[in-house]
């Protein structure tokens, strides 16, 4: 079945703080992330209330099958300001047990959808993604986007300088959901 | 003999300083001119308060700003922009230079000078410049293709100046990319 099907993407709740902490928490899940795992559930709800509600534009992931309407994960688009508005950074997590399954590229598509006409002022889409990185680099390729260069030693992930990719994708690029 | 001089009257000498006030009128010669100012996200300056409000405000705070001076005289700036956090070992570098001097090498020498220095100054910090080019600059591509710099991708649409999305190549130079580099 087409996991396009299977999930649903919505806004958070601060009720969701049990179910971000398990994933926030998780040093898989948070691997490639630049922030640490968060350790405490004050501290989740904090990250909710400060960051994950009022974000421009950021939408929890959640399987449609589930009657209690759990956040398994999320996808986080961020414009810039001033001369970097036409610009978002693109960034996503998901609960480790439920990898493999097509559930972020299937995201992804969604939110590239939707995004272009939620935030009018942006034209370009990116993300930047270690080279090490294939499942992601995956994810981003699927969902359409370009990869548009290597970045030597861009900037830190979790105290180390890496290399990093970066991807694109254009309002006006072809997409398929 | 350094080759960018082999074609040039040999007392030519260029030199980086910080912009001081009194250098508002030999600035306004580059400000001013729409053919220095075509892909920079600034409109040509016309009134010598703009200059003097850049010099005070923007290019005297600056972390790190430079005139780019002929035998003494400013003819161009140049800048390295720091970053701070996950960002902190990338710096941006970015140039203007009055049209009478183009094509003689010297934005090129002035690149190659500034990219040693911040190397230099700023330690084990910095790993990396990299400069952004409109993809219709192609002299401003050659100045850092000559200086060293890797030409890394096409970054398509990546900023807005002057009402339009702007395409701009991206180009970068690291510590180990530079002889005699310190790390």
């Amino acid at each position: 079945m087409d996991p396009t099907s299977r999930i649903t993407l919505r806004p958070f709740k601060l009720t969701d703080v049990d179910d971000f902490l398990k994933y926030a928490g998780d040093e898989t899940a948070t691997r490639h992330m630049r922030w640490n795992p968060i350790t405490s559930r004050e501290e989740a709800l904090t990250h909710l209330e400060t960051v994950a509600i009022p974000h421009p534009w950021r939408r929890s992931i959640g399987l449609l099958d589930d009657d209690e309407d759990r956040s398994i994960g999320y996808i986080s688009i961020f414009p810039g300001s001033g001369d970097d508005r036409s610009r978002a950074n693109v960034g996503y997590i998901l609960a480790a047990e439920y990898w493999g399954q097509g559930i972020v590229t299937a995201a992804l598509r969604i939110a590239v959808s939707t995004v272009f006409a939620d935030l009018p002022e942006v034209v370009r889409l990116q993300a930047l993604v270690e080279v090490e990185h294939r499942a992601s680099q995956r994810v981003l390729e699927k969902a359409g986007f370009l990869r548009e260069g290597l970045l030597r030693k861009y900037g830190y992930c979790k105290g180390e300088i890496r290399d990093l990719f970066i991807y694109s994708l254009l309002s006006t690029d072809q997409r398929r959901i | 003999m350094d080759p960018e001089m082999k074609n040039s009257n040999f007392s030519e000498i260029i030199t980086l300083r910080p912009l001081e006030v009194s250098d508002v009128d030999d600035l306004m010669v580059w400000a001013s001119d729409e053919r220095v100012a075509r892909f920079c996200p600034w409109e040509p300056n016309t009134k010598r308060e703009q200059g003097l409000d850049f010099i005070i405000n923007r290019a005297i705070p600056h972390p790190w700003l430079r005139a780019i001076c002929l035998n003494g005289k400013p003819i161009g700036s140049i800048l390295v922009t720091k970053n701070s956090g996950n960002d902190a070992c990338r710096g941006e570098i970015g140039y203007n230079l009055a049209w009478e001097h183009w094509g003689k090498g010297i934005a090129t020498k002035a690149v190659k000078m500034a990219v040693k220095a911040v190397f230099e100054e700023w330690g084990t910090e910095l790993e990396r410049v990299e400069g952004l080019v409109d993809v219709e600059n192609v002299g401003s591509q050659r100045v850092l293709e000559k200086a060293g710099f890797y030409r890394e991708g096409l970054l398509r649409r990546y900023v807005v100046f002057k009402g339009r999305s702007r395409d701009m190549v991206l180009f970068s130079i690291l510590c180990s990319d530079v002889e005699n580099c310190s790390l």
